[in-house]
């Protein structure tokens, strides 16, 4: 029987390619954004997708402070996390988060819809997120990636 | 009568134990332990080969999906069109295709698209 195909490391840049991509968040709802680069960095838009193996793409996402809100999320959205101790469950309002970290609420969203392992992990470092529309990744020549 | 059954008796327990190997802790080398344990693993592993087929063809479906994509196809699209063109390559030849062939890939993908548009 044939053996499927399944990606190697040494096959990077032979069977499958790790590309740049740019993304401007300008007025992208952050949801949406947010799965289609999970898409991207895990490599699911590739037919050479291998669920153990990371063949995923690199995207700087800029101007990642203008994210869209549908809704009333701009007021109502509310981040929680837990310490672990009794009582201690954190709330930080969207608007909060935002003012302390404009380019966090993307790399959250992204990061919750990654695998929660350590290829999520290492997969979300392909991930970089600026809030300004510059970015020091020139040298990568990354490609406008379509919505 | 109490019957002693020196040789046969080790030759079973070393028989489970040469199939604990790699275990971890206890598992490897005390018995009582390393007996469960062994049975446990024939059943996973039984239970994996079964599910080995359904995983792989899931990965077919999404490559061949993402493969679809690249040609402004959906799956069901590009499934259904080859389904009505009578083209009868499985998943799992579409999927290869799409990693080492993907100019074949690509006229089947054409073919999808021509028998969809009648």
């Amino acid at each position: 029987m044939q053996k499927t195909y399944m990606a190697k490391k040494e096959d990077a840049g032979a069977t499958f390619a790790r590309e740049w991509y740019v993304v401007d968040a300008t007025d992208q709802p952050l949801g949406r954004l947010a799965s289609k680069l999970a898409t991207v960095l895990q490599g699911k838009h590739k037919p050479t997708y291998t669920p153990h193996f990371d063949v995923g793409d690199y995207v700087v996402v800029i101007n990642a402070d203008r994210v869209k809100l549908t809704g009333k999320k701009w007021d109502q959205k509310v981040y929680y996390r837990h310490s672990g101790y009794i009582g201690h469950l954190k709330e930080i309002p969207y608007r909060t988060l935002r003012a302390r970290h404009p380019a966090l609420p993307v790399r959250l969203a992204v990061r919750r819809m990654l695998p929660k392992n350590k290829l999520g992990r290492r997969m979300l470092r392909k991930l970089k997120i600026y809030s300004g529309p510059d970015h020091p990744h020139q040298a990568q020549t990354p490609q406008p990636l379509e919505l | 009568m109490r019957v002693p059954g020196g040789t046969k008796h080790s030759r079973r327990r070393r028989k489970v134990l040469a199939q604990s190997k790699g275990f971890k802790g206890k598992r490897r080398n005390c018995y009582r332990i390393a007996k469960q344990s062994v049975i446990k693993a024939f059943l996973h592993q039984y239970q994996a080969r079964r599910l080995r087929k359904r995983d792989m063809r899931r990965l077919w479906t999404m490559r061949v999906g993402a493969a679809a994509r690249s040609h402004g196809l959906s799956y069901s699209k590009l499934m259904g069109g080859l389904r009505r063109a009578d083209v009868r390559v499985n998943r799992k030849m579409l999927a290869d295709l799409a990693v080492h062939d993907p100019q074949a890939f690509e006229e089947l993908a054409a073919v999808a698209r021509e028998s969809l548009e009648v």
